[in-house]
């Protein structure tokens, strides 16, 4: 993991979970793996707090942790990664998600799951049908069984997983009489160095029978803390609901796979048109339980059978149907290729290379938007030509001399470009030796998806500034709301209100909307860095599988 | 060209001379400085996208951000000695206590070294949350009522100690623990008193009890081989 990526991981994790936290999260991904002693001793902060942020870490799925590592009976060691706390960064998204399939209660049912980390189905469903009560009219209530069944959903299409049982902690004890015949004196092989995939176990999508009968409770609005206190308290009783020690997490893998089929079919509704999307979309439904989730390619699905499976609302002819495809596979973008003739033509959707285009058109518009049109053009003409010499760029892209040369340079020491030098003989004499420029693809993304990190953790940074630059007025702010709304609730007179209104002046209430616009902006920004994030992770993690 | 020639016939070299050489021209003269910290920007940034989907994903990463501040994922540095004894630490720090307090962790998920011991407020008595748990710690209950006095009396004796206590003391301590759960894990229940009166760390933590559950199904599966 690079400096920049431990950078934004600190600063995530210290927005969500305060410095503590990101102390110890920073230093264990500088680190490595740690036991508990020395995490204590090189972090400088007390035992309590050590432990309570590591149950936190854990509790979120940050942190794993793991014994034995270095021999029988050595402590546990915690290990933190950076992929999973980078995707705090995408929460938003996964919310989305939820939202536009599965309504409202899924929405909030990943929500609550991100929010407290790793819980059982009971709890989870318990929260959201009392928070979805807490929306409804007077007098309507949200039934439990009827969360359950947008949570069973949610685990049947994988969205959501159980967490894989802990190594160390269940088998501990099977495992122990296994490893006793080893000799005692010798370091035991490693045991448990890679925690389990949660798709290891046979169970992680199977949902236990849970018996939750009810419906959601509306907290009553009163002023009494300890009438709170008490229903909190009552909340946590121990009712047993047959499901209690199953956890379950997001599959944050399974929201990027459908992250990746919505981009290919909103790139093939702008490059092409909304029928061709429509039937991409159908394709990539036919496929998505045939399809592993690495494949570069979907399973060969005939003509007839995506002219079957189209939706008749689409009113797609069959011959209309055959020349979208043919238009398809001749694009440029290799979105659809053709896998053979038979049963009317075979065809599959190129995963891997349609991620692979969307990153190149990713770095294509990167150099647009920061060097302009005809710098652009001689990148996209590297890209194409992969080789060519500086005489040549200036050549192919009909740009004056001077000019190229000048653009040519500014990408070499962005390195964007690179440059190949091919000695005549093995002096490497300047005068006998062909310069090469050269566009590598994967390397390029690899750096560009750095500086996303970068500006990501440069947007939150300056967002913080923002915030505390205006923390008095945030806070006045806030004290008056407060007063408001209790006012309100005891329904005082509205001069009385207003009064209270004004107690914020004008200018003090135009710096509050400015910085409001301010800090909606950086927000928004870091949502759609990601984005393009996700694309650039997405075609690095695609050219990993398959090499 | 003496470095040039220095660097021939390795595969992977820089250039080391200069591009009048190739063509006659000067690339960009090699910049020596850090780049600055706000460098001016040639081209006008294009507008963030906005609409719907963007607004609303806005405010759900907002109140993401704000759910997570009340919930009790956020240990804090206790306030160090603060210089003036205002009237709002009182409210501040009963807070805090009450959100740590709200999460009860399910300790079989976690490292057993883990198991951390939230300190009760002293004003809240130890023994309302006790009551419900299930009969098996009512021994331990028991024992903790007796020792009530004594404890007061330790804990003060403890606090004075504590300020000559180096670090190291506290972490010898702690391993010590380790050990010595590791070694006797049955004889919990003795262990925790010995380490009452060792550490003097413990005491004034309270322990919610859920460790002897954990414990005791430990036990049970000892009990199978």
């Amino acid at each position: 993991m690079t400096a920049q990526e431990v950078r934004l991981c600190g600063l995530l994790l210290q927005e969500h979970f305060g410095e503590v936290v990101e102390k110890v999260g920073t230093h264990l991904l500088k680190s490595g793996a740690q036991n508990l002693r020395t995490i204590i001793h090189e972090t400088g902060l007390s035992v309590d707090l050590v432990k309570k942020s590591l149950c936190v870490l854990v509790q979120h799925g940050a942190t794993t942790f793991s014994s034995g590592r270095k021999g029988l009976g050595s402590p546990t060691e915690y290990h933190t990664s950076c992929d999973r706390i980078l995707r705090i960064l995408r929460y938003p998204r996964y919310i989305y998600t939820a939202k536009t399939l599965y309504g409202d209660t899924g929405e909030l049912i990943i929500e609550e799951l991100l929010q407290r980390g790793h819980t059982t189905m009971s709890s989870t469903v318990k929260t959201v049908a009392d928070r979805l009560t807490q929306n409804m009219a007077e007098g309507r209530t949200m039934d439990y069984t009827e969360v359950s069944s947008t949570f069973s959903k949610l685990v049947e299409t994988h969205f959501l997983q159980r967490c894989p049982p802990l190594p160390g902690v269940g088998n501990k004890d099977s495992s122990a009489p296994i490893e006793t015949p080893a000799t005692p004196g010798t370091p035991a092989a490693p045991v448990n160095t890679a925690p389990p995939t949660p798709e290891s176990f046979p169970e992680c999508y199977k949902v236990p029978s849970v018996t939750l009968i009810g419906r959601g409770k509306r907290q009553l609005a009163s002023e009494d803390g300890e009438e709170q206190r008490s229903a909190k308290r009552a909340k946590m009783d121990p009712e047993t609901h047959g499901d209690e020690g199953i956890y379950w997490q997001v599959n944050f893998e399974r929201f990027h796979l459908h992250f990746r089929d919505q981009t290919i079919i909103s790139a093939v509704a702008n490059k092409l048109d909304q029928t061709s999307s429509e039937i991409v979309r159908t394709m990539l439904r036919m496929s998505e339980v045939t399809t592993s989730p690495m494949a570069t390619c979907t399973k060969p699905l005939s003509a007839n059978e995506i002219f079957r499976s189209l939706p008749p609302s689409y009113n797609i002819l069959r011959p209309i149907l055959d020349q979208y495809l043919t238009l398809l596979v001749d694009d440029p973008m290799e979105f659809v290729g053709k896998a053979g003739e038979s049963g009317g033509g075979m065809f599959v959707v190129n995963l891997h290379r349609a991620l692979a285009n969307l990153a190149r058109a990713t770095l294509e518009s990167v150099v647009q938007e920061r060097f302009g049109s005809r710098s652009a053009r001689i990148f996209r003409l590297l890209l194409r030509k992969r080789h060519l010499e500086q005489k040549q760029v200036e050549d192919f892209a009909m740009i004056p001399a001077k000019e190229a040369k000048d653009m040519l340079y500014t990408l070499l020491s962005q390195n964007l470009v690179q440059l190949q030098e091919i000695p005549k003989t093995p002096d490497y004499a300047p005068s006998r030796t062909f310069y090469l420029y050269t566009v590598n693809q994967l390397p390029t993304a690899r750096m560009l998806l750095q500086n996303c990190y970068k500006t990501v953790a440069n947007l939150i940074e300056r967002r913080l500034f923002e915030t505390k630059e205006s923390k008095r007025l945030l806070e006045k702010s806030q004290r008056i709301e407060a007063i408001l709304a209790s006012l309100q609730a005891s329904g005082a007179e509205p001069e009385q209100l207003t009064e209270v209104e004004e107690m914020i002046t004008a200018p003090e209430k135009q710096q509050l909307d400015t910085l409001r616009l301010h800090i909606n902006k950086l927000d928004s920004a870091e949502n759609q860095v990601d984005e393009t994030i996700f694309l650039l992770e997405s075609y690095i993690n695609s050219t990993n599988a398959s090499s | 060209h003496p470095s040039a020639m220095a660097a021939h016939g390795r595969g992977q070299r820089t250039l080391s001379f200069t591009m009048e050489t190739v063509k006659g021209d000067a690339p960009p003269p090699s910049v020596q400085q850090p780049t600055p910290v706000f460098p001016v920007m040639e081209q006008k940034p294009l507008p963030l996208t906005g609409g719907e989907e963007a607004e609303y994903l806005l405010a759900l990463k907002q109140d993401f951000r704000g759910a997570m501040r009340s919930l009790p994922f956020s240990p804090v540095l206790p306030v160090s000695c603060p210089d003036v004894e205002r009237y709002s630490d009182k409210y501040n720090r009963s807070e805090q206590m009450d959100k740590l307090l709200d999460w009860a962790p399910d300790w079989k998920r976690f490292p057993r070294e883990l198991r951390v011991h939230v300190r009760k407020p002293a004003r809240d008595s130890q023994y309302t949350l006790y009551s419900d748990y299930t009969p098996c710690n009512q021994v331990m209950m028991k024992k903790k009522g007796v020792k009530d006095k004594e404890e007061v009396l330790l804990k003060l004796e403890s606090l004075e100690k504590k300020e000559e206590q180096e670090t190291s003391e506290d972490e010898e301590g702690e391993t010590k623990k380790k050990q010595e759960e590791e070694e006797a894990e049955g004889e919990e229940e003795y262990d925790e008193e010995e380490f009452e009166e060792e550490t003097d760390y413990i005491m004034s933590y309270f322990d919610n009890g859920e460790d002897f559950g954990g414990d005791s199904d430990d036990n049970m599966d000892e009990a199978i081989y």
